[in-house]
């Protein structure tokens, strides 16, 4: 019996668990073309101006940003080799590697970070505008020099300078012509391992080794080809017959992964997605009745059996989220679980009780009352939830009726007209809680028009000053006490349900190794990747 | 041609100068009405925005504009064919159009021509064969055919021939991963459009079937096949020479009236075999609200519908030299 357990036990971490060891024991071996799979094809490649997903697995292959992580979430050198922050926080000074040059040639300077964030991210930019807003000016003392002088601390910067959040652009292409449009906008010219060669609309793009990489002796792969594959069945296909060697971000949809984890040749895992931390969410409108009221908004959240459904629709990819901030940022130590637990066996009791006391007593005929709910329309996974939480509140006496629009109608009615009363949703949550947390509760991102800022309309002066407070504390401890008290507060005030953290599946063909290296996954540039023969 | 038939061709063209006007100007009302608008979507994509980008995209894309403006400046440039930008794919949306036409009539072409062929053939073979095995076993594979969704054929296909045989690729257009060149490029594409275009074919196929078949009785009934067998043809002689040219007809203006919608591509085979052809465009752009592409594609399709309708007319006349061109 003990052997079959542990026998099962290691079955389940060499699933679970990457081929990180046997990478790093196994010689590189040079050569080969990588064919990924990206799944929607990009709608551009201009990564300093659009976060759509697909992007960064392409992009990030060609720009470099100052920095790295490792899998705690702590910066490493990137382009920048050494940076200090002074003690108040208020100026960080980069020095940067010597020797990276651009594509075209041209080196890699400080004047390049200096036009790229100031000039490009920080206006352009949908998440760079917020992240760098304390900046008010970059001094470039010497080519390999850069200081950051900025009006209050902003300790997040630090964890948004990768080359998929930020990327470093030469300002001697980007400075001129209109950034907004710009001809190098889908021509690419970075410091990255790759170059940029082609994109066939519709099929691939490809990128060639960059023989004259700073990094000396990388990279090992000659060639990587995006391809782009409408098709799901189809998508899986490729992989089974090799004809591609890796798919992330659930290209390879959750039924497919569990066939083609009994291949030979294919392994997977949910690694690397570490700086996403993506949340499963209801998000309720509280301004509107019957969700205005928070005893109504528990009520939901206990009724939710959150392990249902992660092993039924999200087929064991996920676990239960316990607040606004993912699971993930243990290692920062700025999560905490200590919150009200709506994750109980007598759920549906605790509802209830909680529903009678708010005054929303049962009819004649059982029902309590009735809504309409949203579907998101990201996918079938999100139907099925709908469905899942219709059926879970009729218990409850709901009388729930799903509504499915298409992506932009969705946007435009949760975003813009506010005209919803609970709909499903999922939120990455990103690098730090002040880029992507923040925006959901803070009163200031209630944004008539914008997407995905704070659509719930709920807010209290009591979090928006921790958020405020944690955005400019640089002490980690202090930090740290700001957001458990946030988690706390949010939490019990339910504005939104927060049921799972979903892990994100990469399938990959055993011969790719070395492409695992940090937490931004695919996002990072694969400097390391290599096929064996 | 003669001058008649020119005048013809002349005529037609220049009463679909209007309609094609018109078609532009009803699009553009019916892509408005749908809620949401583009720079919804790429903020919605990027899963994260600011106040500040989305107001610069609507400004980009000129959606700040009252929606009369956006027409005018639409019908303005349709009419120097020049069919705007679509800001999503940072791309004209001719040359956008133009890299997925090739694709698109590549495949479409080679499925018409399959489709045409073996229908009239299979249908002709049935008529000929009526009420006899071989028109039983025709029909019964016909209606299968075409009762088959498109895409779980598409798929069928590819588990048998690319993942469990291994003879063709599972998708795409060419090798990525090579870049072939030169003659070994032309069958690399070769290869990789057999299982899409045997997909769409199967299901063209059997409509193409049962017309020839039915039409090939029909003129079996007429008079002239008697006057033919009066006058000591061969059977043969009348099939050939007579029934199926006159069969034919009624095929070609099938073959007319689909060759629009062929043109347009097909959603389910380029989604399941990743061909890039028009259909996926079209209905990206749809979802993406990237009206200019949308529009653009109308624009392109509906020209091409016109033109092949005025080449179908000129078709019948050769064919059957009674008709004429008026």
């Amino acid at each position: 019996m003990n052997r079959l357990v542990s026998g099962f036990v290691l079955a389940l971490l060499s699933v679970v668990l990457p081929n990180i060891g046997h990478a790093q024991q196994a010689a590189p071996q040079r050569g080969g073309t990588l064919v990924m799979v990206v799944q929607p094809e990009p709608p551009t490649l201009a990564s300093y101006q659009s976060t759509s997903g697909p992007i960064g697995q392409v992009a990030a292959k060609v720009y470099e940003g100052l920095l790295e992580y490792d899998f705690d979430l702590k910066p490493i050198p990137g382009l920048a080799k050494s940076w200090t922050v002074s003690p108040d926080g208020k100026t960080i000074t980069f020095k940067l590697q010597e020797g990276v040059k651009f594509h075209d040639g041209q080196p890699f300077t400080s004047a390049d970070v200096q036009f790229t964030v100031l000039e490009v991210l920080k206006k352009i930019h949908p998440r760079g505008i917020n992240t760098f807003r304390a900046v008010e000016s970059i001094d470039t003392p010497d080519p390999l020099t850069v200081v950051f002088h900025l009006s209050e601390p902003a300790p997040y910067m630090l964890m948004a300078l990768s080359g998929y959040e930020s990327p470093m652009l030469p300002k001697h292409i980007f400075g001129t012509g209109d950034i907004n449009n710009h001809p190098n906008a889908n021509k690419p010219i970075g410091t990255g391992p790759f170059k940029f060669v082609e994109w066939q609309k519709g099929q691939y793009m490809r990128f060639d080794r960059n023989p004259d990489y700073w990094k000396k002796g990388r990279p090992y792969l000659d060639r990587i080809v995006a391809r782009f594959i409408a098709d799901g069945s189809t998508r899986a296909a490729t992989l089974e017959t090799q004809e591609a060697q890796i798919a992330g971000f659930n290209a390879i949809l959750p039924l497919d992964v569990k066939r083609l984890q009994s291949l030979p040749h294919i392994a997977i895992t949910t690694k690397g997605y570490e700086m996403q931390s993506p949340i499963v969410e209801l998000d309720f409108n509280t301004q509107k009745k019957p969700f205005d009221n928070v005893k109504v908004r528990q009520a939901i959240a206990y009724a939710i059996d959150r392990k249902f459904i992660i092993d039924n629709i999200w087929f064991g990819f996920g676990k239960p989220a316990t607040g606004p901030i993912s699971s993930n940022f243990k290692a920062t130590g700025i999560y905490t679980a200590d919150v009200r637990n709506y994750n109980v066996p007598n759920g549906v009791d605790m509802a209830n009780k909680l529903l009678d006391e708010a005054g929303y007593k049962r009819g004649a005929d059982g029902t309590r009352f009735e809504i309409i709910h949203d579907v998101t329309p990201y996918g079938e996974e999100w139907r099925r939830f709908g469905e899942y939480v219709q059926q879970q509140l009729a218990k409850l006496g709901i009388k729930v009726s799903l509504r499915y629009e298409d992506v932009p109608t969705w946007l435009r009615r949760v975003y813009t007209n506010y005209d919803y009363e609970l709909t499903n949703n999922w939120i990455q949550t990103l690098a730090d809680p002040v880029i992507g947390v923040h925006r959901l509760y803070h009163s200031k991102s209630i944004k008539q028009g914008t997407v995905f800022v704070n659509g719930t309309r709920w807010s209290s002066p009591e979090t928006d000053k921790l958020m405020d407070d944690a955005t400019v504390e640089t002490d980690p401890k202090k930090r740290a006490a700001f957001y458990h008290e946030f988690q706390k507060k949010i939490v019990e005030a339910s504005p939104i349900v927060f049921v799972l953290e979903l892990d994100f599946v990469t399938v990959y063909n055993k011969k790719l190794q070395g492409w695992l290296v940090s937490p931004l996954g695919l996002y990072s540039s694969f400097d390391q990747a290599w096929l064996e023969k | 041609m003669t001058a008649k038939g020119l005048r013809y061709v002349l005529r037609r063209l220049a009463l679909a100068i209007p309609t094609i006007l018109t078609i532009v100007v009803l699009n553009f009302a019916l892509v408005h009405l749908a809620p949401g608008d583009a720079a919804d979507v790429l903020a919605g994509e990027a899963g994260s925005a600011t106040p500040q980008y989305m107001a610069q995209l609507r400004q980009k894309f000129g959606l700040d504009q009252p929606l009369s403006v956006q027409l005018a400046v639409y019908l303005k440039q349709v009419v120097t064919f020049d069919l705007g930008y679509s800001f999503r794919h940072g791309m004209s949306v001719s040359e956008l159009i133009a890299t997925r036409l090739g694709p698109t009539l590549l495949l479409m072409l080679t499925v018409l021509a399959l489709s045409v062929g073996f229908g009239v053939l299979l249908g002709a073979i049935a008529a000929r064969n009526l009420n006899r095995w071989r028109d039983n076993a025709i029909s019964v594979l016909a209606v299968l055919a075409y009762a088959t969704p498109v895409f779980w054929a598409g798929l069928m296909l590819i588990v048998v021939f690319s993942v469990k045989l291994g003879w063709f690729p599972v998708s795409g257009m060419e090798e990525v991963a090579a870049f072939k060149e030169g003659w070994a490029r032309v069958a690399d594409i070769a290869r990789h459009l057999v299982l899409p275009a045997i997909t769409l074919t199967l299901f063209y196929l059997a409509l193409y079937t049962r017309l020839m078949r039915a039409s090939v009785l029909d003129q079996y009934a007429m008079d002239y096949v008697v006057t033919a067998r009066a006058k000591g043809l061969t059977e043969r002689q009348i099939a050939w020479r007579h029934v199926f040219r006159n069969a034919v007809l009624p095929v070609l203006t099938m073959a007319g009236v689909q060759i629009g919608a062929l043109l347009g591509g097909s959603v389910v085979v380029e989604t399941v075999f990743a061909w890039p052809g028009l259909g996926f465009l079209a209905y990206e752009s749809l979802f993406a609200r990237d009206i200019n592409l949308l529009l653009g594609i109308f624009f392109v399709s509906g020209c091409l519908v016109v033109s092949v309708n005025v080449l179908i007319d000129l078709a019948y006349s050769l064919l059957d030299p009674r008709i004429e061109l008026r």
